[in-house]
């Protein structure tokens, strides 16, 4: 077991391609660090040089302290699973997961030993002498996972483990290996597309995007504290909602104008934002995520100046709670980080259609810019009686607000 | 909707037909593929005239065949004297070739042959299948154009250049005797030389199917390259390695032109079809039966490898690797 440092690393193909720039990351010991992007952002690259794999072009890679750039794969000490699992079809489940450890030429009793308990904890026992096409996908799955924890490696090095089975199946997968991770305390660097994915596994989460390093956190910091407008657009289901909006200073406190309407920005944003009060008379991108948008009919003493009167335009009943769709004023944010992080989610969600109840209504949104409205969404309770059509009251929760400077991409914080 | 309603009319077209053939007498049970009785011009139109033209390929394609096979089994032993139909068989050319005072060596013939078509087919998998992983899954300066040089080396056969070859075993003959003209050894070395270019591409685009993942997954596990070349790879790829060394046995066993300027005067390393095609050359009339006798027993090394390989001729060797 081993910490993991990529420091200021660059990769950039023999066609110029700069893949990856700039990358600096550190894997704790026994962590679990996923990183998450829209496909062709280089996290599969940045994976594939930690596993030496690709070349790194530039900067360092620290494994346990000691420079890795020159190792070959095999004197890394790491295991990794491929998204198409690359089990090989001649040999048996058994065979499959020794065949690292005969390649260490470790004794057989001992190869046995280790396989039969990588197996069992895999429940794989009694598929030992199966070949791989007589699997299930997720039992394919399972034996690419033995495959890693048998070697009982530094570091586990996984590419989309989970993109090829179904939904139902990735779900259950998803909590095992987890599960197992933890376990085995093995620092485990993990690439995805799925945000779910990324937010219910890792302990921490670097998002990425054109091979720039985004923001590295904890699930939840990233969710509530996104470092830029990318970030906030990528993460979440369904996506936060943006308009762009002025500040503008009314009397003691600063609302957010809003086509017309104006909302007003609880003072409790501010002191917790106080970098806000410099950018009076400028327009910036407003965030809310659809949680933080109430129904005035439950919430009756919602301050009036912080309200939207809305016409629904679509609603979702999710069971646990209702997604409604409405039309705001306030013209969309459109700058190549939004537009980026949308074509994102476009993406993942035709990958994983049916990732979860919610990813749906989140394709909803992809779809607005053909009306060239500029949809939110709010996040109802289940005893909402909202309906099509409705003109209703809508809560914006501003003290929950997110701002963004609209040029640089950046939160506006302190 | 259109396309249901056309195929409601050709149905009801045939179905008159039909009427209109038992009406006319001719309506002797032919069934169409709808389940329709028609006619025996309907049945013909349709599906008849493939059967002449089958039987026509299977007669072209088995008639000689059969006419080596009756040679070889008819008493007469004359090509001159054979009949389509034999009147008796018997196992007299057999004798003529194998026992009779006079016969050929024919045994040390078909030794030599096993000998050279073996070492050639074998030596042919090896080196073809290490030179298609280098093409395959390297990386390397000149990968291009070896792979272009290969093709068109190839594109010359062999026997152009045997007027070049037959020199160069001269000169290294007097040197080194073993690898001069007249031996086996030599004969082996250039028709490996001349087996290389077009298998490498064979095996070569059979490696390009097996998913790199593979190679990276065994990379990652602690292989060598030679470790994934012989662990991986090689069991993969055993489909077309079968199909090398069948293909490469058979054109060698029938390789003439450079044998017989090769092993030219030296008898006892003649190759079987060296061997026997002197040998009919000789007395083409009245050695015919036994040449066909012999042509059957060299057809049988062939015949058995093919048995016994049959099974890894299979396809498919590779689902399950990858999800599909």
């Amino acid at each position: 077991m081993a910490d993991i440092v990529l420091d200021h690393i660059d990769k950039i193909y023999d066609n110029g391609y700069h893949a990856i720039t700039d990358l600096n990351l550190e894997i704790q010991d026994g962590e679990f660090m996923v990183m998450v992007g829209p496909s062709g952002c280089g996290k599969s690259t940045a994976l594939r040089m930690v596993a030496g794999l690709e070349d790194i072009s530039e900067g360092e890679l620290r494994i346990g302290g000691e420079r890795m750039n020159e190792r070959a794969p095999r004197d890394r000490d790491i295991a990794m699973v491929f998204q198409s699992y690359a089990l090989y079809p001649h040999l048996s489940v058994f065979d499959n997961i020794a065949f690292g450890l005969k390649l260490r030429k470790l004794p057989k009793a001992e190869v046995k030993e280790r396989v039969e308990r990588a197996a069992a904890t895999l429940d794989l026992t009694e598929y030992l002498d199966r070949r791989p096409k007589a699997l299930s996908g997720g039992q394919r799955q399972r034996v690419a996972m033995g495959r890693a924890i048998v070697r009982e490696p530094r570091a586990f090095l996984m590419d989309e483990p989970l993109s090829n089975l179904d939904a139902k199946l990735r779900g259950q997968m998803r909590a095992e290996i987890a599960k197992l991770q933890n376990e085995l305390g093995v620092t485990t660097m993990y690439v995805t597309h799925d945000q779910v994915e990324a937010m219910t596994m890792g302990d921490r989460v670097a998002v990425i995007d054109k091979g720039v390093l985004q923001q590295v956190a904890s699930p939840r910091d990233l969710y509530l504290d996104p470092d830029n407008i990318f970030v906030a657009g990528f993460m979440g289901s369904p996506p936060m909602n943006m308009a762009l909006t002025t500040v503008e200073r009314d009397g003691d406190h600063l609302v957010a104008e809003f086509g017309g309407a104006r909302v007003a920005i609880a003072p409790q944003l501010l002191e917790r934002r106080p970098a806000l009060d410099r950018y009076v008379g400028r327009r910036v991108a407003m965030g809310v995520r659809p949680e933080d948008v109430k129904e005035c009919e439950e919430h009756r003493d919602w301050p009036s100046d912080q309200r939207l009167t809305v016409t629904v335009d679509l609603v979702e009943a999710l069971g646990s709670g209702i997604e409604i769709h409405f039309p705001v004023p306030a013209p969309r944010v459109q700058s190549a980080q939004t537009l980026a992080a949308e074509e994102a989610r476009a993406a993942s969600d035709a990958a994983t259609p049916d990732a979860d109840g919610s990813a749906g209504g989140s394709s909803g949104q992809a779809e607005a810019p053909a009306s060239g409205q500029n949809m939110w969404i709010g996040m109802f309770g289940p005893r909402s009686f909202v309906r099509l059509a409705d003109t209703i009251e809508v809560g914006i929760d501003t003290a929950q607000a997110y701002f963004f400077d609209l040029d640089t991409g950046l939160a506006i914080r302190d | 909707m259109s396309e249901l309603g056309e195929r409601a009319a050709i149905g009801e077209t045939r179905v008159e037909e039909a009427r209109a053939a038992e009406v006319s007498g001719g309506g002797s049970g032919f069934t169409g593929p709808s389940g329709t009785k028609r006619g025996f011009g309907g049945w013909f139109a349709d599906t008849g005239w493939r059967h002449i033209v089958a039987l026509f390929a299977l007669v072209f394609a088995l008639f000689p065949v059969y006419w080596v096979v009756t040679g070889a089994f008819s008493s007469s032993g004359n090509l001159s004297t054979q009949q389509l139909v034999p009147d008796s068989l018997s196992l007299d050319n057999f004798r003529a070739l194998l026992s009779d005072p006079g016969h050929p060596p024919f045994w040390t013939w078909f030794w030599n042959s096993m000998v050279v078509c073996f070492v050639t087919s074998l030596g042919t998998v090896v080196l073809c299948a290490l030179g298609a992983y280098a093409f395959s899954r390297q990386r390397f300066k000149g990968r291009r154009p070896g792979m272009l040089t290969l093709l068109f080396i190839q594109m010359f056969p062999n026997s152009v250049a045997v007027v070049a070859i037959f020199l160069v075993l001269q000169r290294i003959g007097d040197v080194f005797p073993a690898l001069g003209l007249g031996q086996l050894s030599s004969l082996t070395l250039v028709y490996l030389g001349g087996a290389i270019g077009i298998q490498t591409w064979l095996i070569k685009g059979f490696f390009d199917s097996i998913p790199h993942e593979l190679d990276e997954s065994a990379k990652v596990d602690g292989a060598t390259h030679f470790q994934i070349f012989y662990k991986v790879i090689l069991p993969l790829a055993v489909p077309i390695l079968v199909v090398v060394f069948l293909l490469q046995f058979i054109v060698t066993i029938n390789e003439l032109i450079l044998a017989e300027a090769l092993l030219r005067g030296n008898e006892g390393n003649y190759t079987l079809a060296l061997g026997l095609s002197r040998y009919v050359n000789a007395g083409f009339d009245s050695r015919w039966g036994p040449f066909a006798a012999g042509s059957i027993i060299s057809g049988l090394p062939i015949l058995a490898i093919f048995y016994f390989a049959q099974r890894y001729i299979v396809s498919g060797l590779t689902a399950g690797a990858v999800k599909g």
